[in-house]
């Protein structure tokens, strides 16, 4: 049996004479094509938004340390006085306890890091998957329960929705995450759904179908790498917002169950303020805003440079 | 058209104006008449029902609106026990086996529609026999039922047939006749003991053992009573929520003039409470009492300072570095001491750590060896603890640590007891772990159960800071949190926790009192939350239960004592002190300890004409 090779020029040709045409080509977004080059050029063009990448890159050196055992080991050692001033010893002074304020914020970062990497990735990637099948199914009962399920988590409230989580598990450490994940992807979902209804009607995913790809080569090879874009800035907000939930729900003691955070920090400082003391609440208010307020400068920059109707 | 606009508005405005109006307590808007008085709590009281009046918080409420037979002195400590519904104190038989009490006649409950007529009836002696006989039927789900367990002739029994009654969907027969429990007329009950025991009188003191009438419970319900009361104690309640409780004056409590010399007074002491003003007085003399809860500390301070909200307030620990000037002895500020009365006071209990020693990996294990080791285990991780540092960063350094479980306001406390068990000594610690191979790599993972709250993560942390000098990979010291500290009890009452950091608050002045938290028949679910199980210190409590106190008993009691010790079942233990502040509009000394709400009914204020003008 002969076959005619697709005109595509990214398909690979390796079929065998007997098989069954299957296309498997990219889509005509992928790649470092035009459109990318120019979100990149674009990027790196915005001064506000570099200098929030740089703060991130900063902030996430500091994580990878703490992690490779480089600093930040001592975060829970009880051996210096309590409440002492910013000296040699102890840069930041120490809490009530004697632990070193300084150790702690440090680690904090890579609990802050830990939280917001896992929950970025693996609700952005959940939201993309139930998104394309809500989408790509639009109108059939797949969509109907993805939207129920979106709709239900969407109504409960997210710390009551935590609140229950942790109270199910049982204090387990990854309730928070469970949480958070379970509850963020959905609007990356919206999100994905759109795009990838407006995508299934267009010319090259006609003609992937014409050409006898499967609906699912279709959706996972052609459509949801177009909608990169939109799973890049939603990551970077969902991350932003996994470290702000992190702090709330630790100052509320629902959160970090093991090591320490800038949350349960503040919560610390809660009475500690009444004494006149300060660092704990300054320290770990400044870490949280800054890197914050970074991720937000980045993630805006990306989105100017990754939306199609900006890139010119 | 346009023109009833303005009209339909105000008649709005004035409906609205008319609602809220009538939605507000009249007396909460402040008449000046009134004396008012604003206690704070730094606890929530879940129920006003006698039966589950197991905290400080709900035996506040259920002594002001209830009755007990006894109540303490006011101002007497040590602290006395004197006659309170009953008309005297208890006559005992010669064997310690009866006792005979006689209630003082005309006393009468509140108006309540669950009376025929809505009029209080008189209190006789058939109601405590009633009330007791609650905390014995499972339907009541009674929290105070261990002060009488197997103690009463024949009550235990008919608890059993209570329960047998409710698995068959029938009412208990509340009219059976209990052989050591029976009211002989409508002023006189008659106690028969199963056994000697001596602390009966204290348990007629507690909450568990106020007077309820059985027309309430039938009336409201267990459910109903938790929320409402149907006492004869000084104050009818009028509103209560966990957040908030508000009581008015008894107009119809029992003449019972106050004298203050019996009472306990010393010039000396109280001289400058304006004490002298209730002599000769009868209680209560305030017309309303109301009490908030506040947890948080800060606010619970702020709305003290505030002058016009509560009026009474215990020092928070963040606060005490600003408001003391001393430390030994106390000393207050005088931004404060001029504004404010003040006082320090030990409590009445403790705070301790405990092992759970039916836990294999460090408590009791089959193998001798092994269980020599976790014994060691156990001793190591005591002479960690650094009782300096804890009392120092959590307590201002105004505790009181001693060895043991018997606090220095008991009897039976013995001053010269070894203190090798309170001193931290890193090298002897780390001696005994290695004499008993314990290694970095076969340490056991130590479970921590607390409350998932500042406080309890940061001891916590300390606890672990400890236990890593000691060579513990920090990763095998783990808290476990649980979302409040019912959960928490529940956990540790099923046996569930390795070692926990816990409070006991003694129910009557006597020893006996906390060496039942190592008795072996109380485990867990009892109060043995250690599950200790020690034959000679089991036998020795049984001895020392039916003896009265003297020298023969303390002695048993410091051998028992020393018994935990050598045990090595807990990290014990420290005697918060207390510093309470009041309005100098007050007239009072207050006490929440063993005291509990018993002091609001001494409570007056100075007329200055201001009455208790709410915020």
């Amino acid at each position: 049996m002969s076959i005619n090779q697709p005109a595509n020029p990214g398909v690979d040709g390796r079929l065998g004479p007997d098989e069954p045409v299957k296309y498997k080509g990219p889509g005509p977004a992928t790649g470092l094509d035009s459109p990318l080059r120019k979100a990149v050029y674009k990027l790196r063009r915005d001064r506000w938004g570099m200098l929030g990448l740089a703060i991130v890159i900063v902030y996430a050196l500091i994580a990878l340390g703490v992690v490779l055992g480089l600093w930040g080991q001592d975060w829970s050692s009880t051996a210096g006085p309590r409440w002492a001033g910013i000296s040699a010893e102890h840069w930041l002074g120490t809490n009530l306890i004697g632990q070193d304020i300084f150790n702690r914020a440090l680690y904090s970062t890579r609990t802050a890091f830990e939280i917001g990497l896992v929950v970025a990735i693996l609700s952005t990637l959940l939201g993309a998957l139930l998104g394309a099948l809500s989408g790509f199914y639009a109108g059939t009962w797949i969509d109907e329960i993805i939207l129920w399920k979106k709709g239900v988590l969407d109504a409960i409230p997210f710390y009551l929705f935590v609140a229950a989580v942790a109270f199910a598990l049982e204090g387990n450490a990854w309730a928070m995450h469970i949480a958070m994940i379970a509850t963020f992807w959905t609007i990356t979902a919206r999100l994905v759904r759109g795009e990838v209804i407006k995508l299934k009607n267009l010319e090259f995913v006609e003609a992937a179908t014409a050409i006898g790809a499967s609906r699912m080569v279709t959706l996972f090879r052609h459509i949801l790498p177009n909608t990169l874009h939109i799973l890049l800035v939603q990551g970077t907000i969902v991350f932003v917002s996994a470290i702000k939930s992190e702090v709330i729900l630790s100052f509320l003691g629902l959160g970090v169950q093991e090591g320490t955070s800038w949350g349960l920090m503040i919560s610390e400082s809660t009475q500690e303020v009444l004494s006149g003391q300060f660092m704990n609440f300054i320290v770990a208010s400044t870490m949280m805003f800054i890197l914050v307020m970074a991720f937000n400068l980045f993630s805006d920059s990306l989105q100017d440079a990754l939306d199609p109707k900006k890139v010119h | 058209m346009n023109s009833t606009r303005p009209h339909i508005l105000f008649s709005g405005l004035a409906v609205i104006a008319m609602v809220l109006a009538g939605c507000s307590d009249p007396a909460s808007r402040g008449d000046p008449d009134q004396k008012v008085y604003r206690h704070s709590m730094d606890g929530s009281a879940t129920s006003v029902d006698p039966v589950q009046a197991s905290t400080v918080y709900a035996n506040f409420m259920v002594n002001n609106a209830y009755d007990t037979l006894y109540r303490y002195k006011y101002l007497e400590r040590p602290y006395a026990l004197t006659p309170n519904l009953a008309r005297d104190m208890p006559e005992i038989s010669d064997d310690g086996l009866t006792y005979t009490f006689r209630l003082r006649p005309g006393v009468h409950y509140v108006d309540d529609e669950a009376f025929p007529d809505g009029q209080g009836r008189e209190v006789v002696a058939s109601d405590l026999v009633f009330s007791l006989m609650r905390h014995f039927d499972p339907e009541q789900l009674s929290q105070g039922a261990w002060l009488w367990q197997g103690r009463i002739e024949g009550l235990n029994d008919w608890g059993e047939e209570a329960a047998e009654a409710r698995d068959a969907g029938e009412q208990p027969d509340y009219d059976a006749e209990i052989p050591g429990l029976q009211a002989l007329d409508d002023h006189t009950l008659q106690i028969r003991l199963t056994r000697p025991y001596p602390q009966l009188t204290y348990t007629l003191a507690q909450g568990f053992s106020a007077l309820v009438p059985p027309e309430a419970v039938d009336h409201h319900g267990r459910r109903g009573l938790q929320r409402h009361a149907v006492g004869s104690g000084p104050f009818q309640l009028v509103s209560f929520t966990p957040q908030r409780a508000v009581f008015v004056a008894n107009e119809d409590f029992r003449d019972d003039p106050v004298d203050l010399e019996y009472e306990g007074y010393d010039e000396e002491v109280h001289g400058e409470f304006g004490l002298e003003a209730i002599d000769g007085r009868s209680p209560p003399f305030i017309d309303r009492l109301e009490i908030d809860q506040i947890e948080e500390t800060s606010a619970r301070w702020n709305s003290f300072t505030a002058g016009n909200e509560i009026q009474y307030s215990t020092v928070p620990a963040e606060q005490a570095e600003s408001v003391l000037t001393s430390t030994d002895p106390v000393e207050v500020d005088a931004r404060y001491a001029d504004d404010y009365f003040w006082r320090a006071s030990p409590e009445a209990g403790f705070v301790y750590m405990n092992f759970n020693l039916d836990d294999p990996a460090i408590g009791y294990h089959e193998d001798p060896d092994q269980d020599r080791a976790n014994h060691a285990l156990r001793c190591a991780i005591r002479k960690a603890f650094d009782w300096e540092s804890r009392n120092d960063r959590f307590y201002q350094g105004l505790g009181d640590v001693y060895p043991g479980v018997i606090p220095p306001m008991v009897d039976g406390f013995n001053p010269d007891f070894p203190d090798d068990s309170i001193r931290r000594d890193m090298d002897a610690a780390r001696a005994l772990l290695e004499e008993h191979g314990w290694t970095e790599d076969n340490l056991p993972e130590i479970q921590y159960g607390a409350v998932s709250s500042v406080t309890d993560r940061q001891m916590f942390e300390q606890f672990r800071g400890w236990l890593e000098e000691l060579g513990f990979p920090g990763d095998k010291v783990r808290m476990r949190t649980f979302a409040n500290f019912g959960d928490l009890n529940r956990a540790i009452r099923q046996g569930q926790i390795m070692s926990f950091n816990i409070g006991w608050g003694l129910d009557f002045p006597d020893a006996e009192n906390t060496l039942q938290l190592y008795y072996g028949p109380n485990e867990a679910p009892g109060s043995n939350s250690a599950n200790m199980k020690n034959d000679e210190f089991d036998r020795l409590y049984d001895e020392s239960a039916v003896m009265q106190p003297g020298p023969d008993r303390n002695e048993i009691y410091n051998r028992m004592n020393e018994i935990i010790v050598d045990e090595c079942a807990n990290i014990s233990a420290l005697t918060r002190t207390r510093i309470e502040m009041w309005h100098q509009d007050l007239i009072m000394q207050p006490d929440r300890e063993i005291l509990g709400g018993f002091f609001v009914r001494f409570v007056d204020l100075i007329d200055d004409g201001q009455g208790g003008e709410p915020e």
